[in-house]
């Protein structure tokens, strides 16, 4: 049961057949980890947070720069300093009080990682290096746990969803198979904010679909988002029989 | 053989699978996604999968950044 002040709160969603008191009440019941506090982790916690996502788990190591704040829109001038998941976590309290925040401001080893999975419903890969994205993906696959990946530099943006608690689902590694390859990078390539936003926000409005129950468009697949043009390429990923992650070898 | 590749006609001098197409146009095989007329081919079939006339190629890199 929703309460009169979350009817209040929450009434733009409940106006919607798609997401209605039920919709609504499994999105108080989900539990979300979000790994990476910069500009695909701001958005997707502030819009999580204000859906009344119930439970977040913010996950970062970062303290905020100056050089943060032209696109990490969670961060203000008077934050440089302060840790970006304890000043998130602060931010997204303030914003709804109704939900529960946790943040862990350290890089988690992959025991961490894998125990805080088993109290996840889903992840948002929000970081900016390979080896942690491949870290993730592998976790996921073990847990079986729906995995919303996201990655933006310069004008382009990825976004895959590869929900590891059906069977025969492909995997990150899959797509790309080797974490030591030289990958591109904010600090090393550039990228404007609002590339990053896009991104970060699909994957928020791909987590709320999830729990409300609607279809996917973009399961086992690689949306390519070109900051130009404004174009989107839509790519069907298959399950990799020899991927060593998620393959039967 | 005519292909398309990343919406660019290019015209192939002899039949060729993925990873020999890579070389052809130079470019790496790290880091590198291909799909072939909107299906990505993964790295392990790169080897065997054969190009054919009028496909459409599209080559990406990973992106790390967030």
């Amino acid at each position: 049961m929703l309460s009169d002040n979350e009817l209040l709160r929450y009434s733009r969603h409940l106006l919607l057949e798609e997401v209605s008191e039920a919709g609504q009440h499994q999105l108080k019941q989900a539990k979300v980890l979000i790994i990476g506090m910069g500009g695909l982790g701001s958005p997707a916690a502030l819009y999580l947070a204000a859906a009344g996502i119930g439970h977040l788990v913010l996950n970062d190591f970062d303290d905020i720069e100056v050089s943060n704040l032209q696109r990490q829109i969670t961060y203000q001038n008077s934050d440089i300093g302060e840790s970006k998941v304890e000043v998130t976590k602060e931010r997204l309290q303030q914003l709804n009080p109704d939900i529960k925040v946790r943040s862990i401001n350290k890089q988690m080893p992959e025991q961490q990682l894998k125990m805080e999975l088993t109290m996840a419903d889903l992840v948002l890969d929000c970081t900016d290096n390979m080896a942690t994205r491949q870290m993730i993906n592998k976790a996921c696959v073990e847990a079986k746990v729906p995995l919303i990946v996201g990655a933006a530099i310069r004008l382009e943006g990825q976004l895959m969803f590869f929900d590891h608690s059906q069977i025969d689902t492909p995997c990150y590694h899959c797509l790309f198979p080797s974490s030591e390859e030289q990958t591109l990078n904010c600090s090393n390539s550039g990228i404007i904010g609002p590339v990053v936003g896009t991104i970060g926000t699909l994957q928020a409005l791909e987590a709320i679909k999830y729990f409300v129950g609607l279809p996917s468009g973009i399961k086992n697949k690689l949306k390519l988002f070109d900051g130009k043009t404004l174009d989107w390429q839509t790519f069907a990923i298959n399950k990799d029989p020899q991927c060593s992650v998620c393959g039967q070898a | 053989m005519k292909i398309q590749v990343n919406e660019q006609a290019l015209t192939l001098p002899s039949a060729m699978n993925i990873e020999q197409l890579l070389t052809h146009l130079e470019k790496p095989l790290m880091g590198s996604a291909v799909a072939v007329n909107m299906q990505v081919i993964n790295r392990s079939e790169w080897n065997q999968y054969d190009i054919n006339e009028g496909d459409n190629i599209s080559l990406f890199q990973a992106i790390a950044g967030g």
